[in-house]
């Protein structure tokens, strides 16, 4: 019997400080969305209520779904695009290295190029209003003020595109290592082309990992703050105010009942998205 | 058969050329293009380092608000210094502080993790014991979370244990965090689970098949955590933000931004010492950092 309770002690150090660190003070918020901060009386759902009539959570759900419903395709579709190019590739190490460096790369250090980047009167719209003044065919130039306008969307989902695409390209090339690769070869040999072999015996080889790559996605959008934060502070926008901010803001305003209120609701729905992770994946 | 196989024409045709040995070189290009330009924008950083400061600012000017049209960039400065390194290394003081409060913090949060999230992930690797499954669960569930969901709850922890405002603040909850312990379990998990059994059988203790077992086998996943905390770690601001107030206990991650573009060659010569070692660290981990990110989609 002594050897099994050994073994229970490589875990008890790191499970105490899980269950002090994240899941006893979560249980604890999930308590106190039911309070009211100041007395402790318990107020039902009144926090809740107090979340979904705000307007700024209003805001805040539509635009996370919309950098969602385009930051999630244009990532997935464009990893995918390149690890199908990449896999046959004798290069194929040095290049995925490049599309990860952004990983290496301190938020700040990134921020502090963007900045001179899209400014209105930055390098890229210096660039644009080049080349439209040398073809003579396009409409005259008029520079965008990419952060205070519609345009903010576009330059957060491309700082996504930019941070996240190697990562999921290495998923995409592992989940097509995991191919057998007999199949491929024998469906070549009977004369399929790129196109058959991709629809036929490729793609459907990898539902697992258009699933599994796809909540990874989701939740990445919801990991992305640092930079929507550094780049346009704590108001941004009014398209690329997301749930992030909303929380982060009511922290500081020290909103802590609402905050309880929505941390749960957060968290229950990215509970569902890590279940169906699992599910898929049997972790 | 035949009939089943058939493909838009387009793409058939699409595909006839895409055969041709020349096409392989299409798809380098192409690869090699977003390569290219994702790393691009890191091109500024050098120049910019070592930009003279009126340099800059002329360039820049429109950016400042400063200027009509457009800013311009030198990727090699014309008028090159090292002005901006020696305000930072030689007459910055408050630099150290805030460099070695980020090597401090790394260094603990690493060291940390290998200290309680090693046996975890052995334990999660090595054996059963009921309620294993949920509580391996529990830990992905965490790991997947943003930092904003546990922000309210850590702080009411923090509070609690008077962290508030102390550099334990940022330590403490990353060294629980459970996203290591998941990629070393990743990598104990591809270690033949016969071999543990012989040793098993030949008598061997549980703590001796950890360390001889174990470690050298799961060496990849180790290092892969590692790297992958490094990077995450020496790159912190949400944290340090959300529970020290005191900016001498910031990390440089946290006062970089606030050095603002109006001195964008100092910036630049900041982020060229914050970048150094992460890049070294990616660079002599790669091999472990690609396998790393691969643990967290493959099925298992």
């Amino acid at each position: 019997m002594l050897w099994k309770s050994r073994r229970l002690l490589f875990l008890l150090p790191g499970f105490s400080g899980v269950m002090l660190f994240y899941l006893l003070p979560f249980l604890e918020v999930v308590r106190r969305s039911f309070l009211k901060s100041g007395n402790g009386a318990f107020v039902g759902t009144d926090n809740y209520r107090a979340v979904f009539e705000n307007g700024a959570f209003a805001l805040a759900v539509r635009n996370t779904f919309l950098y969602m419903v385009a930051g999630v395709p244009l990532l997935m579709g464009i990893s995918l695009f390149l690890s199908l190019l990449l896999r046959n590739l004798v290069l194929r190490r040095r290049l995925v290295s490049a599309m990860l460096l952004p990983m290496a790369v301190p938020a700040a250090v990134m921020v502090l190029t963007l900045q001179i980047l899209i400014d209105r009167q930055g390098l890229i719209n210096g660039v644009l209003k080049n080349v439209s003044e040398k073809m003579a065919a396009l409409p005259a130039f008029a520079a965008i003020d990419y952060l205070n306008t519609e345009w903010a969307i576009v330059v957060v989902v491309c700082s996504f595109l930019w941070k996240n695409t190697g990562y999921m390209v290495i998923l995409w090339l592992a989940g097509l290592a995991a191919l057998p690769k007999e199949v491929e070869e024998a469906a070549k040999v009977d004369g399929a082309n790129r196109w058959q072999s991709w629809h036929y015996i490729i793609r459907p080889g990898l539902s697992g990992s258009f699933f599994t790559i796809g909540m990874l996605s989701v939740l990445q959008i919801f990991k992305s703050y640092r930079e929507v934060w550094m780049v346009a502070g704590s108001y941004p926008q009014e398209q690329i105010y997301f749930l992030q901010h909303l929380l982060q803001n009511w922290y500081l305003k020290l909103e802590f009942d609402r905050m309880a209120a929505l941390t749960v609701i957060l968290s229950l729905v990215l509970l569902a998205v890590c279940l169906l992770l699992q599910r898929e994946k049997s972790f | 058969m035949e009939s089943r196989l058939k493909a838009p024409a387009w793409a058939a045709q699409m595909c006839g050329v895409w055969r041709k040995r020349k096409m392989i070189w299409l798809a380098a290009g192409i690869c090699a293009a977003a390569a290219a330009l994702i790393c691009a924008p890191l091109l500024m950083i050098p120049g910019g380092a070592l930009m003279d400061g009126a340099e800059m600012k002329r360039i820049l000017a429109p950016v400042l608000g400063e200027g009509k049209g457009f800013a311009v960039w030198h990727l090699l400065p014309f008028y090159p210094t090292i002005g901006h390194f020696r305000r930072l290394l030689i007459e910055s003081p408050a630099f150290y502080r805030l460099f070695w409060n980020t090597v401090g913090m790394t260094a603990a949060i690493l060291s940390g993790q290998l200290v309680v999230g090693l046996p975890s992930a052995w334990a999660f690797a090595a054996f059963r014991f009921r309620g294993r499954d949920f509580l391996f669960g529990l830990y992905v569930v965490l790991m997947l979370l943003p930092f904003q969901v546990m922000l309210l709850p850590q702080y009411i922890v923090l509070q609690k244990l008077h962290l508030y405002n102390h550099p334990a603040a940022v330590i403490l909850p990353a060294i629980f965090s459970t996203f290591p312990v998941f990629i070393m379990y990743r990598g104990f998990t591809q270690i033949d689970a016969g071999i543990m059994e012989a040793a098993r059988l030949d008598g061997a203790g549980e703590i001796q098949i950890f360390l001889h077992i174990g470690l050298p086998l799961g060496k990849m996943g180790i290092q892969a955590a590692m790297v992958l905390s490094f990077l995450e770690y020496w790159n912190l601001v949400e944290q340090p933000m959300a529970f020290l107030e005191e900016q001498a206990q910031w990390p440089l991650s946290l006062y970089l931004p606030q050095i603002g573009i109006s001195q964008a060659g100092f910036a630049f010569a900041v982020s060229v010492v914050v970048l150094i070692p992460a890049l070294f660290v990616f660079a002599l981990g790669q091999d472990a950092l690609e396998e790393g990110i691969a643990y967290i989609g493959v099925k298992g």
